[in-house]
């Protein structure tokens, strides 16, 4: 009829440079941003990366309770203010930008633990006050974390804590597969606390291995780890984890990162230079994803982490 | 068995012979020998105590990884969960739990945060922790460091990140912390436990080819020393040919 415009469902699908920017320009009006995965494992870092490309400064960074090379590498170019993740290593070293940062009094680390952070995204999913925890005694811990409150519990009258809602602004996620809607598939063995940011964000930005048709989602509804209900963007990125592992299609470089970790140590005793070098040709350099693949070894080399991978 | 037994070996058999059958425990972050130990015992004397409370229940690796936080080391497992687990697992507890850290003290606490000046102008800063509840949730833990220093053993931590025995029994009422703790410590030079009115650190054996003066030197603290140390029980026959041969294959723990 006409005047009259026939509605269809809209694409979540965009590229990671418009997706970097929509983080960018969202993160402006509140720094919270929050990371997906764990440690090694299922880290959005071609976001992360594209987040640093277009520029970001001041940032607030959440995360399921342990996290590393992808916080560090946001500190060492200079984008973090406040760290709120309760262990920041790289497991088999610590992680050098980070410890710097703290100690010269650039970056705020906060004291946490894995029930504050993990029961303030609960809060926030769940759309209630507060979550309470009754499991925390006797650390230093306590008398520092910003983020906790003691209550009486209302039916044993004990003294307990309480978090609030935790509420990033931004998520960034990385899962194996989506659907163009946002259907989100995690095919790893651990689903970390995705499930819980993805409901507890404003906004929530995907990157995923591969886009899928939307019959495999119909076809198996109850592999669907995050429903599109809760995903803004999607982008399809090839080793959108790299360097970290996204099994069971690859596993984590650690290579890579050992070799990061290095430049990181030398900034630490003062020679920056490898450091700005490593930001300049992986992070601010590759004009897309393909470029990026080409700068830390090409196909063939990443391929090694796919073989790595199903060794299993 | 010819080769000699490594210090990890030993402090993996140590751990072994204290896990019991039909337990739940799980390895915490620094999991190379928690892991060995875990598989040992379930593989000698414990076949049915669980590994869980860390979003994976029962993995079954083919080879001993530094991390359990990754697929591989997983490598098949019995159940997969997320971190909406943590909460029920922090606050019902597991039967034990492992930790070390930057500085381990007298009374066994354990300090992750920052060695030197304070936690927001430290003058190193340390990773942090994730889980602190496991601690005193669960019926117990053990302290396993794998160096054994005057620097990582030293009377009084910078920073409290896990709570030990606190300053003793006193301190732990008034926490409100009211299971055992940690229960002994291992190292690669020494089994470390608590004197049970005190709960200060006290020197229980050496390890082959170590000696009681030695440990002292290496430590921060008086251990009290005043009789001989006995040695700890080497490996036995039975318990090195299945960490060699069934669990450490790639021989990490020699490496």
């Amino acid at each position: 009829m006409e005047g009259q415009t026939t509605l269809t469902r809209r694409s979540k699908v965009t590229g990671l440079q418009d997706a970097a920017r929509r983080a960018r320009d969202a993160l402006r009006e509140r720094p919270d941003l929050c990371l997906g995965g764990l440690f090694k494992q299922g880290r959005p870092v071609a976001l992360v990366r594209g987040l640093l490309a277009v520029g970001a400064k001041g940032l607030h960074i959440y995360s399921s309770p342990g996290a590393g090379y992808d916080v560090d590498l946001m500190i060492a170019a200079g984008a973090v203010e406040q760290v709120f993740i309760p262990g920041v290593t790289l497991e088999n070293r610590l992680c050098p930008n980070f410890r710097s940062a703290v100690e010269a009094g650039q970056v705020t680390a906060h004291a946490l633990d894995a029930l504050t952070v993990v029961g303030g995204l609960m809060a926030s999913a769940h759309g209630v006050p507060f979550q309470p925890i009754d499991a925390l005694r006797g650390s230093d811990v306590l008398k520092h974390n910003p983020l906790i409150r003691e209550i009486d519990c209302p039916f044993s009258g004990r003294r307990i804590h309480a978090v609030g809602p935790i509420r990033p602004r931004v998520t960034f996620l990385h899962a194996q597969e989506a659907d163009r809607w946002g259907n989100l598939r995690h095919l790893s063995t651990m689903v970390y606390a995705d499930q819980l940011m993805a409901r507890a964000s404003d906004m929530v930005i995907a990157s995923v291995d591969r886009i899928v048709p939307d019959e495999v989602i119909l076809d198996d509804p109850s592999r669907v780890t995050v429903p599109s209900h809760y995903v803004d963007v999607v982008v399809e990125v090839p080793y959108g984890a790299h360097p970290t592992a996204s099994f069971p299609n690859y596993a984590m470089d650690e290579d890579h990162i050992d070799a990061y970790a290095d430049l990181g140590d030398a900034a630490r005793a003062s020679d920056r230079a490898g450091l700005d070098a490593y930001i300049a040709r992986h992070v601010t350099g590759p004009k897309d994803q393909k470029d990026y693949i080409k700068t830390v070894g090409g196909a063939e080399y990443l391929a090694q982490l796919n073989a790595e991978a199903r060794k299993g | 068995m010819s080769a000699a037994i490594s210090p990890l070996e030993q402090m993996v058999v140590v751990l072994a012979r204290d896990l019991a059958d039909g337990e739940l425990g799980a390895a915490g972050a620094a999991a190379l020998v928690p892991m060995a130990a875990i598989a040992l015992a379930r593989e000698l004397h414990a076949p049915n105590l669980t590994v869980g409370g860390e979003m994976f229940f029962n993995p079954e690796p083919g080879r001993l990884y530094p991390s359990m936080l990754d697929d591989r080391a997983l490598g098949r497992c019995e159940a997969a969960e997320t971190f909406i687990e943590l909460f029920g697992h922090s606050h019902h507890g597991l039967d034990f739990f492992f930790h070390s850290g930057l500085q381990h003290d007298a009374y066994g606490n354990i300090n992750l945060h920052h060695v030197g000046g304070t936690l927001h102008a430290p003058k190193v800063r340390g990773p942090g922790a994730a889980n602190l509840s496991y601690c005193h949730t669960s019926t117990r833990f053990y302290i396993c460091p794998t160096l054994h220093t005057t620097r990582n053993f030293v009377e009084k931590v910078d920073f409290v990140t896990i709570p030990g025995h606190l300053s003793g029994p006193e301190a732990k009422r008034v926490a409100g912390l009211t299971n055992e703790g940690p229960r002994f410590v291992v190292t690669p030079r020494a089994v470390l436990d608590f004197d049970p009115a005190t709960l200060r650190m006290r020197l229980k054996s050496v390890h082959a080819g170590h000696t009681a003066a030695e440990v002292q030197r290496h430590t921060g603290f008086d251990l009290g020393i005043t009789q001989n140390v006995p040695q700890t029980p080497l490996p036995t026959e039975e318990e090195l040919t299945a960490l060699r041969e069934r669990i450490d294959k790639t021989g990490t723990l020699r490496a």
